[in-house]
């Protein structure tokens, strides 16, 4: 049994008339077990064999032995599927249950994949989706690599698809080489409850995929649910995962009841996970005590965790001015990550004044944040002169690969330290 | 701070309370009454049990909000959040018709950290009021804890052999020493949870023993005894270990030093950073029919000095009459009335001045 343990992070003390509660309630699971224990799992691979593939041809032979690695990292009694796709989706695999006969066959399936045709995602999670229909699985997950842009088919295809898989699959997307977009397939990645990463190398696919394989097998836990509840006369400014990524949930909220909100998490592994919780509450009177959320996990219809977030008003400024620590942090590093998504932005449309002030901001945020992989990755793309004033300049030559490299990554955040 | 995964708590199919068996779903127990799923707003409230020959407080833990909506096993109001008043937020005790306190967290405190206990043997009643310093950790739990070991102390502690005044002072003042001690020793003792950057909790500490006609007073702080006779001066028997007092001693006007920014700053408390030292120590005989006042800042911010304590417990007696817990409970109310700025605890003991005793006793405080 997975066993669950729930930390609330917050200074409650409010000072006379304020209104802001924010905290980070960390969730983390253990035990979880392994993928398919509480019903059937499933995973189908999908992976892109349009003509481009075949520039360099590292790219498609590398599919190929990647897919064949993912093959073998599915379990026994898990049904799988594989999917190639160019201007549509090739079925290579049907829907089966693994075993070595099955996973044999697969792998030999895969060993014929030809690059040719153009890029079609959505029409890719059409057919996973549809796939997926075909198994009575109580949780399904897919991996999606590309090496281009969705150009094939119109974006509110890609959009339609997205919203179709939504609640269906989770979908762990990567981008291999430099000519995908890398806010196309975070949308994706990000509306699947997925992960989004660049594999800069075709040679490094095989050791990707078998991560992800292996990740998805150990989320023993289906599915679970984060619940939060706030009172009468509460807003929920937002609700956003900031570890090990940043989500932002707010918009993903279903109410189920009138003060009650509930935010798909997807499938749980022995792992940790941290919300940004903000609520305005109408001040209160000094002393005045109050319950501004109650936020649960749920796993089939259970509460297995819960943290307590609450205000007390207080006239006493050495309780009311303390920030708490961990969200400080996570304030910081969500920060950041805008930073450097609106500072690469600025870049790649020609603005160098606001790409220098964005990434500017973002160097200086990483060093306070002490996130010490982020400045690497910005040190690839700007010089940094002074990182407490946040003074940077833009690198003369950048490599597209690095630039895509500190996009891809800026929503990951390090812990508090 | 950590909250478990403990929101749903298994009722079982009978009332922890009273035992009779009730439905899975019930929220209340159909024949005592007792929530159900109350189990942990009940931990939170069981120190309170103050006095062992009480029942065990808890029995009437709201159970609607102000708002009308249902409390939330966790305490709090399923509609607007708002935390139900806890048992520790105002409680009292009656132990005989003539001694009662009330404490009460006041209006601005978000905690009640004010503590009393109180004791009534065959020849003697004892009176211990602890004010635990806001801003320290737990400090509710040590005051609360120190006021019961001092009350302990002193209540079993048997009466004067002798009902010589002299003999009736050395007898208690010995003890008071005792009381002190063990009170220190259990505010220390809860600095053991205390997380690393907070302070540890502390309290201030007051006790007074009437025997035989005396009464015999100790304190650590700033929290204070009167007595208050119906004929005659009033008098603040003890002297706060305050900032305002080293200002009153060097000059400086009682009023104006109260009223100062470090008026509350107190130069003795108990818990693990005490300062140390014995508790300060001072007798008075109480030669007629009067009242001992035991408070905390609470009351005593509102209204200092002897004699305007004096009338304001007068014009409560004409009002309500000399009931103690009812009077208590007034002064309380008064003080919330004036702003209720900080928690806040009267004791009271009704002395008949019945026994004759030494007027030559002086009322000087003396360090021990």
């Amino acid at each position: 049994m997975a066993e669950w343990k729930t930390e609330v992070f917050e200074n409650e003390y409010l000072a006379a008339d304020a209104t802001d509660v924010h905290a980070i309630v960390s969730i983390s699971c253990s035990g979880a077990g392994a993928a398919g224990q509480s019903g059937a799992a499933a995973e189908i691979i999908i992976v892109d064999t349009s003509g481009s593939m075949s520039s360099p041809p590292t790219k498609i032979s590398s599919v190929r032995v990647a897919a064949a690695a993912a093959i073998d990292e599915i379990a026994d009694g898990t049904y799988f599927a594989v999917i190639a796709g160019d201007n549509a989706a090739h079925v290579v695999t049907s829907m089966t249950v693994a075993d070595a006969r099955s996973r044999d066959a697969a792998k030999a399936a895969v060993r014929g994949l030809d690059a040719s045709g153009g890029t079609a995602i959505g029409s890719w999670l059409n057919a996973a989706t549809q796939l997926f229909g075909t198994v009575e699985a109580a949780q399904r997950h897919a991996i999606l690599l590309t090496d281009g842009k969705n150009e094939t088919e119109r974006d509110s295809v890609l959009q339609q698809a997205v919203q179709g898989a939504q609640g269906v699959f989770q979908c762990d997307c990567r981008g291999v080489g430099a000519d995908w977009d890398v806010n196309e397939l975070r949308g994706i990645a990000s509306a699947l409850l997925g992960t989004v990463d660049i594999i800069a190398e075709p040679e490094q696919m095989a050791d990707d995929f078998r991560a992800v394989m292996r990740a998805s097998r150990g989320r023993g836990v289906a599915d679970a649910t984060l619940r939060v509840w706030s009172p009468q006369g509460a807003e929920v400014e937002f609700v956003r995962q900031v570890a090990p990524t940043i989500e932002d949930l707010t918009d993903r909220a279903q109410q189920t009841g009138p003060l009650v909100r509930e935010f798909p998490t997807g499938s749980w592994g022995d792992e940790s996970r941290d919300y940004h919780v903000s609520v305005r509450v109408p001040a209160k009177q000094l002393g005045a005590e109050q319950l501004v959320a109650r936020v649960q996990l749920v796993v089939a219809d259970e509460v297995v965790g819960q943290g307590l977030v609450k205000a007390v008003w207080s006239d006493d400024a050495t309780l009311t001015t303390r920030i708490n620590p961990a969200v400080a942090h996570y304030t910081g590093q969500t920060e950041l990550a805008s930073a450097i998504q609106e500072g690469l932005a600025a870049k790649a449309a020609g603005d160098d004044a606001t790409a220098t002030l964005k990434l500017g901001r973002a160097a200086k945020l990483a060093a306070e944040t002490g996130d010490d992989a982020a400045t690497n990755r910005l040190k690839r793309v700007v010089d940094i002169e002074d990182p407490e004033t946040g003074t940077v300049r833009l690198k003369a030559k950048v490599s597209k690969l690095d630039e895509m490299a500190l996009d891809t990554a800026s929503t990951k955040t390090t812990r508090v330290r | 701070m950590t909250d478990g995964p403990t929101d749903t708590v298994a009722t079982g199919t009978s009332c922890h309370a009273c035992g009779e068996s009730v439905g899975e779903v019930d929220q209340f127990c159909e024949s005592c009454g007792a929530p159900l799923r109350e189990q942990e707003a009940m931990v939170a409230v069981e120190p309170l049990a103050t006095d062992r020959s009480n029942p065990p407080p808890g029995s009437n833990v709201a159970r609607a909000c102000s708002c009308g909506a249902e409390i939330d096993s966790d305490g709090y109001c399923t509609a607007c959040g708002l935390r139900a008043p806890s048992e520790r937020d105002h409680f009292s005790e009656q132990p005989a018709p003539d001694v009662a306190f009330v404490c009460d967290r006041g209006i601005v405190h978000a905690r009640n950290e004010d503590a009393a206990a109180l004791g009534v043997a065959e020849h003697h009643v004892v009176l211990v009021v602890c004010d635990g310093v806001s801003n320290a950790f737990d400090s509710d739990v040590a005051s609360l804890a120190a006021a019961c070991a001092a009350r302990d102390v002193l209540t079993e502690a048997d009466g004067s052999k002798s009902s010589s005044p002299a003999a009736v002072v050395e007898h208690w003042t010995d003890l008071h020493h005792d009381a002190a001690v063990a009170a220190q020793r259990e505010a220390a003792a809860t600095a053991a949870g205390v997380p690393a950057g907070e302070n540890p909790p502390s309290s201030t500490y007051v006790a007074a023993v009437i025997d035989s006609g005396v009464l015999i007073a100790a304190w650590i702080g700033d929290s204070r005894c009167y007595w208050l006779p119906d004929v005659g001066p009033a008098l603040q028997v003890s002297v706060d270990d305050s900032w305002a007092t080293v200002q009153v001693n060097q000059g400086t006007a009682r009023e104006v030093a109260e009223a100062g920014p470090q008026a509350h700053a107190i130069t003795r408390w108990l818990g693990i950073d005490s300062p140390g030292g014995a508790p300060s120590t001072t007798s008075i005989a109480l030669d007629g029919p009067g009242w001992v006042l035991v408070c905390s800042d609470g009351l005593w911010n509102y209204c200092s000095s002897a004699p305007n304590v004096a009338a304001l417990l007068e014009q409560h007696v004409a009002v309500i009459g000399d009931d103690p817990l009812q009077l208590a409970g007034a002064l309380c109310q008064w003080a919330n009335d004036q702003g209720g700025h900080d928690n806040v605890t009267v004791a009271l003991a009704r002395v008949s001045g019945d026994v004759a005793a030494d007027p030559d006793l002086d009322p000087t405080p003396r360090s021990a």
